[in-house]
């Protein structure tokens, strides 16, 4: 594309009054832009129909130079072919600067020195920037989805897609549809007033699906085989059949936890009338609740305990308080008491516990030691504390203790090795991950046909990584969602609402690999990574780190992208050794070559520089929101946006420190068990890349002072100007750098 | 070492028997009541704890618990509990249920009661000097004159401020009766044979 140039400033806002713009004009010119119009609103209509005028007129690449690209980008949209670089001069200059400095040799020399760079800087991306040209997957891209579990959330994904008009394939792994529900005697209370035990409503599902054309049901199938991407996956089943769907919705639900390990604690498998909340269930499913005086129910047990699982699976309080209700409602004189540490009552369940009560049930608070259980005269008993009483307490003539155990996933545990934890050790924390890939080798759900393995990256406890608030079906393969309780232990109506979202997005994901476009966070992004294979090492960086296991790999170790799969964070670029990986609009190259168009002063000057590389995702933002609120720092710090802390590529910070710039800072996000980067590793990989930075530093004889990472939330607006000033201080104890001027 | 097992018998005599009785169920223990009450640091358990020793089952405990008579109806509790239990209803009815059955948590406060009742029922009125003086003579005048002597203080004071009238000793000279006292009388023998408990 032969690009026609030009550059639009704004001097609204308070620019105008600001900032020289003649020399802005000159500096553009020097950079390569001679067409410059400047205008007292730019985002005005009558600013906007200047520069739609200048477009119908030809211009295809523009630099404009007013506010942060976070605002205005309706008004600043001027259709896909045409690129559109902003350069943030009200938020990176005139909000977080001051009109004059100490010591300058000419008032406001500072601010426009700012100004000039950050516009040095926009004039080379614009111009090593190209147009994205989507991609388009080789076979005709496919929307159908296969949803894998049958269970009440499967089964409400399945039918939320077919509703939408979309083709769903079911695979269900027992004979029937229906998942734990078959196994269900009632529901606790979801509707209002919460005072009725509720029928399942399985017959009623199952008849939908049943009924339903759009759903393909294969019962009695597991999946043998994922190949493929979005928009293209092929699968095999167990039953010999192959079929192609564009995305996945994996609602395998749960599994209990197994009461077999709380037999010291809790003497299960001692008596036949300690059993648990899955056995009880079976006993009312049966109608079995006749003849009991006395039960106690456990709560809690092996949940919230280090030793056993570790997290509150949330439901398990709800299903006592319905058992307990069934039992009173079988026998209303029967002493029925619940033995908790706390109750938890999600959503509206509040309402069912209050209903226990009113029945009779009887509530004691014990402490995190286990209750005793033992038997005499042919009845159980239970010795517990009891804090409200502050004492112990016994309670016996059971007929039946139930232990409220939690759930766990059904799906394979796979953790990435905490690779920061591990710090300058690579060898070991790759180890590490290839032990506990190999645990989990013998089970799969999906059989992915992965470079990176069978199965979906999972948290510590095997829920399928992903962010629980802000992209909570998102797993690490994309066009792949969880959705239910292998998601997150839920209920059964939560499950329901679970499963629609997630079968949304998935046919989201689907659309957007046919479309050639990016799903979560960059949604719409047309850019893709693109491989100079002439020159790449078969080093496997790249395979191994995109955290989305987007790259396969040939026989000869040679990447196989897979951009539909890809989320375009640029992890890839920012590990690849041999810089051959780039974006159509972002590259090694690029900001390679801002870093380099920044105007460094004589050390003489005594003008110290400082470059930060911010995360697009919540660092800028941050930045964005402290200069409106009025924050301000050193006039000698330069932004530049990333698109993850993870595609840093140390070459730039060699660049930067080799060009005379003093100080470099990464500004991303958290990572570690809380991360809150949303490329998942990519912050973590940056803090493991900088660990080795040292090696870079010490070669060209520098501080390892003047690099730092930090990490910016968006909730930490405040500290911005802090971090700034401390490392500026940092850098002039350091002294300047002694490569200025070569 | 464990005390009593729990027993169910109390809890159902306690949820039938007694003013707002079934209110107990649905406490969650959640302490509000107990931390709320002005008179936290004079009782021995507290409305809370009152309510797990029901459903433990520990009758001596609670019916002879000070707390139940101690309660002065401020209403603090009642107005706070996130699940509605009637707080001081329940305190005032286990106090009944209590005497109704010839036990007396708490000696002072029944006596205080007579007193107080004995007052209004003769006059129609609460007179701050006789009442005290009838209360503090009921353990014999040698200790009646020790506790006026020590509440001295108090009565110059409410002298000084005609808050009460001067009197040598318990009708001396007797108390003035409101109109009407007879229509007052009938009244509380009314109200006094509709109550399960005694005056008091
Ligand atoms: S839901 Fe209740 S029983 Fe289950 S783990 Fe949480 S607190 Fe324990
Ligand atoms: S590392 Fe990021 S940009 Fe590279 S292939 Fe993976 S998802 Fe795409
Ligand atoms: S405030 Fe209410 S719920 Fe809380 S402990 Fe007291 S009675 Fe129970
Ligand atoms: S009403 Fe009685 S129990 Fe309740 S806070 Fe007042 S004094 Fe305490």
């Amino acid at each position: 594309m032969d690009k026609n140039q030009a550059c639009y400033l704004c001097k609204g806002c308070g620019l105008g009054e600001a900032l020289d713009f003649d020399n802005l004009e000159e500096v553009l010119g020097e950079s390569g832009i001679s067409e410059v119009k400047t205008h007292d609103a730019l985002c005005s209509p009558d600013g906007v129909a200047l520069i739609q005028g200048d477009v119908d007129g030809g211009v295809n690449a523009m630099l404009i130079g007013a506010c942060s690209s976070r605002v205005k980008s309706d008004e600043f949209n001027f259709g896909s072919q045409v690129i559109v670089e902003r350069a943030s001069l009200r938020e990176q200059v005139l909000y977080c600067s001051e009109a004059e400095y100490e010591g300058e040799e000419e008032a406001g020399e500072d601010r426009q020195m700012l100004a000039a760079d950050y516009l040095r800087m926009s004039a080379v991306k614009l111009a090593k920037s190209n147009v994205p040209v989507p991609f388009k997957l080789e076979l005709e891209p496919e929307t159908a989805l296969l949803v894998v579990g049958g269970g009440v959330a499967g089964i409400n994904a399945a039918l939320a897609a077919a509703k939408a008009g979309v083709q769903v394939f079911l695979v269900e792994k027992e004979a029937e549809l229906g998942g734990f529900l078959v196994k269900m005697a009632k529901l606790a209370p979801e509707s209002p007033p919460y005072q009725e035990l509720e029928d399942t409503g399985l017959e009623e599902l199952v008849a939908q699906v049943e009924a339903d054309d759009k759903i393909k049901v294969y019962t009695g199938t597991t999946v043998d085989k994922t190949e493929g991407a979005p928009g293209n996956f092929t699968i095999a089943l167990s039953g010999g059949d192959t079929l192609r769907c564009g995305a996945i919705v994996q609602a395998t639900g749960w599994l209990p936890y197994e009461a077999e390990k709380l037999a010291e604690e809790l003497a299960y498998g001692s008596n036949p009338g300690i059993i648990t909340n899955v056995d009880m269930e079976a006993k009312a499913k049966a109608g079995d609740l006749g003849g009991l005086n006395g039960v106690a129910f456990i709560q809690c047990a092996g949940s919230r305990d280090q030793n056993h699982l570790p997290y509150c699976s949330a439901v398990c309080c709800t299903v006592s308080l319905k058992q307990a209700m069934m039992v009173k409602e079988a026998n209303p004189e029967a002493a029925v008491y619940v033995i908790y540490k706390d109750i938890r009552t999600p959503g509206q369940s509040e309402e069912v516990y209050r209903e226990a009560q009113r029945k009779g049930v009887v509530f004691i608070r014990r402490d995190e030691d286990y209750p005793k259980i033992s038997e005499s005269g042919g009845k159980l008993a239970i010795e517990t504390k009891d804090m409200t009483l502050n004492d112990t307490v016994e309670i016996d003539e059971l007929d039946m203790v139930v232990l409220a155990t939690g759930l766990k996933p059904n799906n394979p545990k796979v953790v990435d090795a905490p690779l920061v934890a591990l710090g300058m050790d690579q060898e070991a924390a790759k180890k590490l991950a290839a032990e506990s890939k190999a645990q989990c080798d013998s089970w799969s759900v999906l059989n992915l046909q992965y470079r990176q393995g069978p199965n979906l990256p999972t948290l510590k406890y095997a829920y399928p990584d992903s962010h629980f608030i802000c992209f909570p079906y998102e797993t690490r393969r994309t066009g792949i969602y969880a959705a239910g309780a292998v998601r997150r232990p839920m209920r059964v109506s939560q499950a329901v609402e679970d499963a629609t979202g997630a079968a949304l997005k998935a046919i989201q994901a689907a659309h957007a690999a046919a479309e050639g476009v990016a799903v979560h966070p960059r949604s719409g992004d047309m850019s893709f990574p693109e491989f100079a294979m002439q020159r790449c090492t078969q080093c496997k960086r790249c395979t191994e780190e995109c955290p989305f296991g987007a790259i396969n790999e040939d026989e000869k170790a040679n990447p196989l992208p897979n951009p539909t799969r890809c989320r375009r964070c640029g992890v890839c670029m920012g590990a690849c050794p041999e810089r051959i990986i780039s974006f159509k609009n972002y590259s090694v190259d690029m900001i390679g070559s801002m870093i380099k168009s920044i105007d460094v002063p004589e050390e003489d000057e005594e003008k110290p520089r400082v470059i930060v590389l911010t995360c697009e995702n919540d660092a800028l933002p941050a930045i964005d929101l402290a200069a409106r609120k009025g924050h301000k720092w050193s006039p000698y710090v330069r932004f530049i946006p990333v698109r993850c802390l993870g595609s840093i590529n140390l070459v730039w910070i060699a660049d930067a420190l080799s060009s005379g710039i003093d100080g470099v800072m990464l500004f991303g996000c958290r990572h570690g068990d809380d991360y809150q980067c949303h490329f998942i590793k990519g912050s973590e990989l940056a803090n493991v890349r900088m660990s080795k930075i040292s090696e870079t530093l010490d070669r060209l004889v520098l501080e390892s002072d003047r690099v730092r990472v930090e990490e910016i939330s968006f909730n930490e607006v405040d500290r911005i100007p802090e971090i700034i000033s401390e490392f500026m201080e940092t850098i002039e104890e350091v002294g300047p750098n002694p490569y200025k001027g070569f | 070492m464990a005390t009593k097992a729990y027993d169910k018998s109390f809890r159902e005599e306690v949820y039938q028997n007694v003013d707002s009785g079934e209110d107990v169920k649905l406490c969650m223990q959640c302490g509000v009541c107990g931390i709320t009450c002005p008179l936290r640091g004079e009782m021995t358990h507290g409305p809370r704890q009152l309510w797990a020793l029901i459903r433990a089952g520990k009758r001596d405990e609670v019916m002879n618990s000070p707390d139940i008579m101690l309660c002065t109806s401020c209403y603090s509790c009642k107005v706070r509990c996130p699940r509605g239990v009637k707080v001081i209803d329940v305190m005032h009815g286990l106090a009944h249920y209590a005497l109704e059955q010839g036990i007396v948590p708490r000696k002072e406060t029944a006596k205080f009661g007579k007193v107080f009742w004995n007052s209004i029922y003769k006059t129609g009125r609460v007179d701050e000097t006789e009442v005290p003086m009838r209360y503090t003579m009921m353990a014999g005048p040698v200790h009646g004159i020790f506790a006026m002597l020590e509440m001295m203080d108090i009565g110059r004071a409410l002298l000084s401020h005609k808050r009460m009238k001067f009197k040598l000793g318990p009708g001396l000279p007797p108390s003035k009766k409101i109109k009407g006292i007879r229509g007052l009388k009938k009244m509380l023998d009314k109200a006094a044979a509709m109550s399960p408990g005694k005056e008091g």
